[in-house]
C-alpha cells in the first residue's frame, strides 16, 4: 500500500505544483497542460503497475488502472483540443501521430485488463506510453497548415486505420511475450534476446562515434526549433567530446552478457550465467549513466562541428531516436529484471499459456484486416493524389512485407496448425518489422511519405 | 514416356500446390522487395547519386542484375507471376473438397461421425418427436433454423448458419489474383507521362517516364493556374483550370486542384506541379510626358507595340527574371523572377529615334534620360506554368474490386462462423431414449463451444419442464473438444 500512498501524493504534489504555474500564466486549459496532466498519470499508473509487477499486490492494480484511466481522459481532452485547433484529426505530423498512438495505447491497455484480464500489460504499455509523451515534448508542436497532398478525408481513413492496425501489432507482440514467460521458455532464452536487442541499439548508436571518443548529434537550430541543414537533406552534426568512450563503455557492459551466456551454453556451465545476470544488472547502471550523460551534455553547450566553422547548440529534439534507442535498451533490460526475479509470481499473474495463445491470434485477426484495409486506403488515396495506386515507394513496400509476414502467420496457423510458440516467435517478428516500417523507414528510407 | 511426362506435371503440380511453395514464395518476395526499398532505385535517383553511393564495379553488378530496378526486373514479375501461380495452384487444388462441403452439406451424421465429434453432448428424453420439436424452439430461439431430416433409418434435425464462411478463403486469394491482374494490365497496357501547360494553351502531346512522347487523340487546354498559401508562406492549394477540347469542341471544363484529378477516357490529369516560367505576361505602366503633361497608365504585353502619341511607340523587347550586369552587358542569372528588369524601346517616328529604355535603369546601358516619355512601372505579371502528371491505368478496375472482394473475404474468413449443429434422437446402450447433440464450428471454437454449452443447458430445462415428473433423471453430459 506505501507505494500507492507515495505514487498518490507524487500525483498530487506534481499536479498541485503545476496548477500553481498555470494559474499565474492565466491560461489552463491547453495542449501543453494536459498533455503534462496525462504525462504524471501515466507515469503514476506506470510505477504501480511496475509495483504490481514486482510484489504482486492485487490493490496496485485498481489503483493503476484508475491512474491510467485519468491519463486516458486528460489525453482525450489533449487530442480532442488538438484536433480543434488543428481543424483536423491529428495524424498529419509526427507529433499528432504520437498523440494518437499514446491515446490508443492506453485504450487498448485498460481493454485488455478488463476485457481478457492480461493485469501486467501495463506494465508493458505504460512506459512505452510516457516515452511517446516525453518525446512528444521535444517535437514541433505548433499546429501546421495541411500541404495540398494531405487535404483529403482519405488522410483520416489511412492514418487511423495505421493507428489501429500498429496498436493491435503491439498488442499481440506484448501477449506474445507472455506467452512465452507462460509457456516456461527458459529465462537465459530472454537474457539472450534482451542481451542481443540492447547490443544491437548500441551498434545503432555507437555509428555516432567520431575520432577520439567525440559522439556525433544533429545541431539544433534554438530559434527555429528545427535541425540545421548544410544543404538539402544533409543535416548538419556536431561532435559533443568524451562522450562517445562512454557509449563504447556502454557497449562492452551491453556485450558481456551476452558473451557469457553464449559461453555458458558452449560450456553448459551455470556459474557463467549467474555472473551474465549481475552484468545485465551493472550495465543497466552503465546505460542509465549513459542516458543522464546524453540529456546533460545535450541540453546546454555549443560544439564543434566538422563540416562547419564555429560551435553550434544541439538539443534532445535533434536525436529523437538516439534517446528512445536509450530508453528501449535500459527498459528492455528492467523488465528481464522483473522476469528473473519475479517468475514465478507473473506466471501466477498471466491468464493461461492456452488463452494467451488464443489472445495473441485473436488480435492478430483484428490487425490483419485492419492493416489490409489501412494499405487499400492508402492505394486509393494515392490514387488520387500521386497519380497510381501504388508507387513501389519504401514505406509502402514495407507496408506490404508487413502484410506478407501476417499473411504467412495466418497459413501457417490455419492450415498448418501452428501453436504456440512458433505463433508467438512469429507475432514477435511481425511487430518487429511494423515497428521498422512505423520508424525505421520514415528516418532511414526517405520516399514519398516524407511527412510522416 | 507418357506416363512419366504426367509425373512430372503433377510433381510440378503438387509443388506449385503446397503450403510449403507458398511460403518460400512470400519470403522470397518479402527479401527482394526490403532489398529493393534499400538499394537505390534508377528511375527515381538521379545517376549521379547512384555514382557517389556505388563504386563503378558494383553498380555494375547491381544494374546486371537488375537490383537497381528491383520492382521492374524480369525476375521480380516472373516471381510475382509464380506467386499467382501458386496461389491458383493451392485454391483448385482445395477448392473442390471446399466446394462439396459447400454445395452438399452434411446433414444427417452417423455413426462414425458421431463417435468422433468432439462437441456433442447427451440429453435422456421420453418421446423422439418432443425432443426434436423441443430442440426446434431452442434453436429457433437462438436464431438457427433447423430442418428435419428423415431417411429410411433415421429422423434428426440439422441447422446450420452461415455455410458461405467456408468459400471466404477462395475469396480472399481470388481478390489477391484481381488485384495481381490489374497490376499486369497497367504494366502492359498503362502509362504514365508529364505534361507542362502555361495558361492559354493546349496540347495533346504528353512527354512519357519513358522519354518518348506520345499523341492524345484530344487535346487539353489550360485556362488559368494558380497557388495559395497560408499566412505563413507554406503552400495551401494549387489549382489548374482545365478544358477537354476533341476535335475540335470543347467537351468539358474542371478546375482541378491536388488529391481531385481531371478524368477522360480513362485518362487522368493530376495537379503535380506549378511555378512561375519567368516570361513576361503584362506590365502596367505610368506614362507621363517628359516635358510635363497627364499620366496615363497603358499595359503591355511581350513584344507589343502600344502608341502613347500618333508619333511615338513603346515596345518591350526583352525580359529578364533575374538580372546581373557584367562588362557593360546585361546576363539572366537565373529563371527565378526575383530581380527582374524589362528592356523597353520608345520609337519616336518624328525624329527617328529608337531609344533602350531600361526598367531599372541600368546606367550605361539605358538611354532612360533621353526618351519622350517617362516610363514607372506599376505591375508586372509574370507566367505561369502548371504540371502534370498523366496517366492511364485501366488494370486500377481489377485493383479495386479486388480490394473490395478482398474485404468481403476477410470479414467472412475471421467473423463468419460457420456453425453447424445435428440433433439425433438414438437408443442408448442400455436401451433408454436419448437426443445427441452435436456441434461444430469452422473458426473460433471457443466462442462457439459456449454458445452449444448455453444450448445444451436450455434444450435441458426445457425437456424438463416438458416431462415432469422426470422418469429417470438423468445428467447431461457434455463432452469438451
Amino acid at each position: 500500500m506505501t507505494l500507492v500512498i507515495m505514487v498518490g501524493i507524487s500525483i498530487a504534489f506534481l499536479l498541485f505544483m503545476a496548477f500553481l504555474n498555470v494559474v499565474k500564466s492565466g491560461n489552463v486549459i491547453n495542449e501543453a497542460n494536459l498533455l503534462y496532466a496525462a504525462l504524471v498519470f501515466y507515469a503514476g499508473a506506470g510505477a504501480l503497475y511496475l509495483g504490481f509487477g514486482v510484489t504482486g499486490t492485487d490493490s496496485y492494480i485498481k489503483f493503476a488502472s484508475l491512474a491510467t484511466w485519468a491519463g486516458l481522459i486528460v489525453n482525450t481532452a489533449a487530442v480532442a483540443h488538438r484536433w480543434y485547433e488543428a481543424g483536423h484529426p491529428p495524424f498529419a505530423s509526427l507529433y499528432e501521430m504520437l498523440l494518437s498512438f499514446v491515446w490508443t495505447l492506453a485504450a487498448l491497455t485498460l481493454i485488455a485488463e478488463k476485457r481478457y484480464g492480461v493485469k501486467v500489460i501495463g506494465t508493458v504499455t505504460m512506459p512505452v506510453a510516457i516515452v511517446g509523451v516525453v518525446l512528444m515534448q521535444l517535437l514541433r508542436s505548433e499546429v501546421r497548415p495541411l500541404v495540398p497532398a494531405l487535404q483529403s478525408t482519405w488522410l483520416h481513413v489511412h492514418v487511423s486505420l495505421a493507428m489501429l492496425a500498429y496498436a493491435a501489432c503491439a498488442l499481440s507482440f506484448a501477449l506474445a511475450m507472455m506467452f512465452l514467460i507462460q509457456d516456461k521458455m527458459k529465462t537465459e532464452s530472454f537474457l539472450a534476446v534482451t542481451s542481443i536487442f540492447t547490443a544491437g541499439i548500441y551498434t545503432a548508436v555507437l555509428t555516432r562515434f567520431e575520432g577520439w571518443g567525440g559522439f556525433n548529434v544533429v545541431a539544433w537550430d534554438l530559434e527555429n526549433k528545427q535541425e540545421v541543414f548544410i544543404s538539402r537533406g544533409v543535416r548538419l552534426f556536431v561532435t559533443i567530446p568524451d562522450l562517445g568512450w562512454l557509449m563504447l563503455l556502454v557497449f562492452a557492459a551491453v556485450i558481456a552478457p551476452l558473451v557469457l551466456y553464449l559461453l555458458s551454453a558452449f560450456r553448459k556451465d551455470e556459474t557463467l550465467l549467474s555472473i551474465a545476470n549481475r552484468a545485465v544488472f551493472i550495465s543497466i547502471l552503465l546505460q542509465t549513466l549513459a542516458l543522464v550523460f546524453f540529456l546533460l551534455r545535450t541540453r546546454d553547450g555549443r560544439y564543434s562541428s566538422l563540416d562547419a566553422e564555429g560551435f553550434y547548440p544541439t538539443s534532445l529534439a535533434a536525436s529523437p531516436f538516439i534517446l528512445s534507442a536509450l530508453v528501449s535498451g535500459i527498459f528492455a533490460n528492467l523488465l528481464y529484471l522483473l522476469l528473473l526475479w519475479r517468475r514465478e509470481d507473473l506466471e501466477r499473474l498471466l491468464p493461461s499459456s492456452d488463452n494467451l495463445d488464443r489472445i495473441t491470434y485473436k488480435t492478430i485477426c483484428i490487425a490483419f484486416p485492419l492493416l489490409t484495409l489501412m494499405i487499400a486506403a492508402g492505394a486509393f488515396w494515392a490514387n488520387r493524389a500521386w497519380g497510381s495506386y501504388w508507387n513501389w515507394d519504401p514505406k509502402e513496400t514495407w507496408a506490404a512485407i508487413t502484410w506478407l509476414v501476417y499473411a504467412g502467420y495466418l497459413h501457417m496457423r490455419i492450415t498448418r496448425g501452428w501453436r504456440g510458440r512458433r505463433a508467438a516467435y512469429f507475432a514477435i517478428l511481425g511487430f518487429a518489422i511494423v515497428m521498422f516500417t512505423f520508424f525505421g523507414v520514415t528516418y532511414l528510407l526517405p520516399g514519398l511519405h516524407a511527412y510522416a | 514416356m507418357a506416363l512419366s511426362l504426367r509425373s512430372d506435371v503433377r510433381i510440378v503440380w503438387q509443388t506449385l500446390s503446397s503450403i510449403k511453395t507458398g511460403v518460400v514464395l512470400i519470403i522470397l518476395v518479402v527479401i527482394f522487395s526490403a532489398a529493393g526499398t534499400v538499394i537505390l532505385q534508377r528511375p527515381m535517383t538521379d545517376p549521379d547519386d547512384m555514382a557517389r553511393a556505388y563504386s563503378p564495379a558494383m553498380l555494375r553488378v547491381l544494374d546486371a542484375v537488375g537490383l537497381t530496378d528491383v520492382f521492374h526486373a524480369r525476375w521480380f514479375v516472373a516471381l510475382m507471376i509464380l506467386v499467382s501461380l501458386c496461389i491458383i495452384a493451392a485454391s483448385v487444388e482445395r477448392f473442390p473438397n471446399a466446394s462439396r462441403f459447400f454445395a452438399r452439406p452434411y446433414k444427417s451424421p452417423d455413426q462414425n461421425f458421431r463417435r468422433v465429434l468432439p462437441l456433442q453432448a447427451s440429453i435422456s428424453i421420453r418421446d423422439e418427436e418432443q425432443g426434436l420439436g423441443a430442440a426446434e424452439r431452442v434453436l429457433r430461439k437462438h436464431g438457427f433454423k433447423s430442418e428435419r431430416i428423415v431417411r429410411t433409418d433415421s429422423f434428426s434435425l440439422f441447422s446450420e448458419r452461415h455455410r458461405i464462411s467456408e468459400m471466404a478463403v477462395y475469396m480472399v486469394h481470388a481478390s489477391l489474383l484481381l488485384i495481381f491482374l490489374g497490376g499486369i494490365i497497367d504494366a502492359l497496357v498503362g502509362w504514365r507521362g508529364f505534361l507542362m501547360l502555361t495558361p492559354g494553351k493546349a496540347t495533346n502531346q504528353i512527354e512519357m517516364k519513358t522519354g518518348v512522347t506520345r499523341t492524345l487523340p484530344f487535346s487539353i487546354r489550360c485556362d488559368a493556374a494558380g497557388e495559395e498559401t497560408y499566412t505563413d508562406g507554406t503552400p495551401k492549394r494549387y489549382w489548374s483550370k482545365l478544358a477537354v477540347v476533341d476535335n475540335g469542341q470543347e467537351i468539358s471544363r474542371k478546375e482541378i486542384v491536388v488529391n481531385d484529378p481531371l478524368v477522360y477516357q480513362g485518362v487522368r490529369f493530376y495537379q503535380a506541379s506549378y511555378g512561375r516560367t519567368g516570361k513576361l505576361d503584362q506590365l502596367v505602366l505610368n506614362v507621363t510626358p517628359a516635358k510635363g503633361g497627364a499620366t496615363q497608365q497603358i499595359s503591355l504585353t511581350m513584344n507589343e507595340a502600344v502608341a502613347l502619341d500618333p508619333e511615338t511607340k513603346v515596345q518591350i523587347v526583352e525580359f529578364i527574371p533575374d538580372f546581373v550586369v557584367q562588362d557593360g552587358q546585361v546576363y539572366a542569372r537565373s529563371n527565378d523572377v526575383v530581380n527582374p528588369a524589362v528592356h523597353i524601346i520608345v520609337t519616336s517616328q518624328k525624329s527617328n529615334t529608337v531609344i533602350n529604355y531600361w526598367l531599372p535603369e541600368i546606367s550605361g546601358i539605358a538611354e532612360n534620360a533621353s526618351s519622350p516619355y517617362i516610363l514607372e512601372p506599376k505591375d508586372l505579371k509574370t507566367g505561369v506554368f502548371t504540371g502534370l502528371e498523366v496517366s492511364h491505368e485501366p488494370g486500377q478496375w481489377a485493383v479495386w474490386a479486388g480490394v473490395v472482394l478482398m474485404a468481403i473475404g476477410l470479414t467472412f474468413v475471421f467473423y463468419v462462423i460457420h456453425m453447424r449443429l445435428w440433433v439425433v434422437p438414438l437408443q442408448n446402450g442400455n436401451g433408454s431414449l436419448v437426443l445427441w447433440i452435436g456441434g461444430s464450428a469452422n473458426r473460433n471454437r471457443d466462442a462457439f463451444e459456449e454458445k452449444f454449452k448455453v444450448l445444451v443447458e436450455e434444450l435441458t430445462k426445457e425437456l424438463k419442464a416438458l416431462s415432469v415428473p422426470v422418469p429417470e433423471k438423468q445428467a447431461a453430459s457434455i463432452a469438451g473438444r
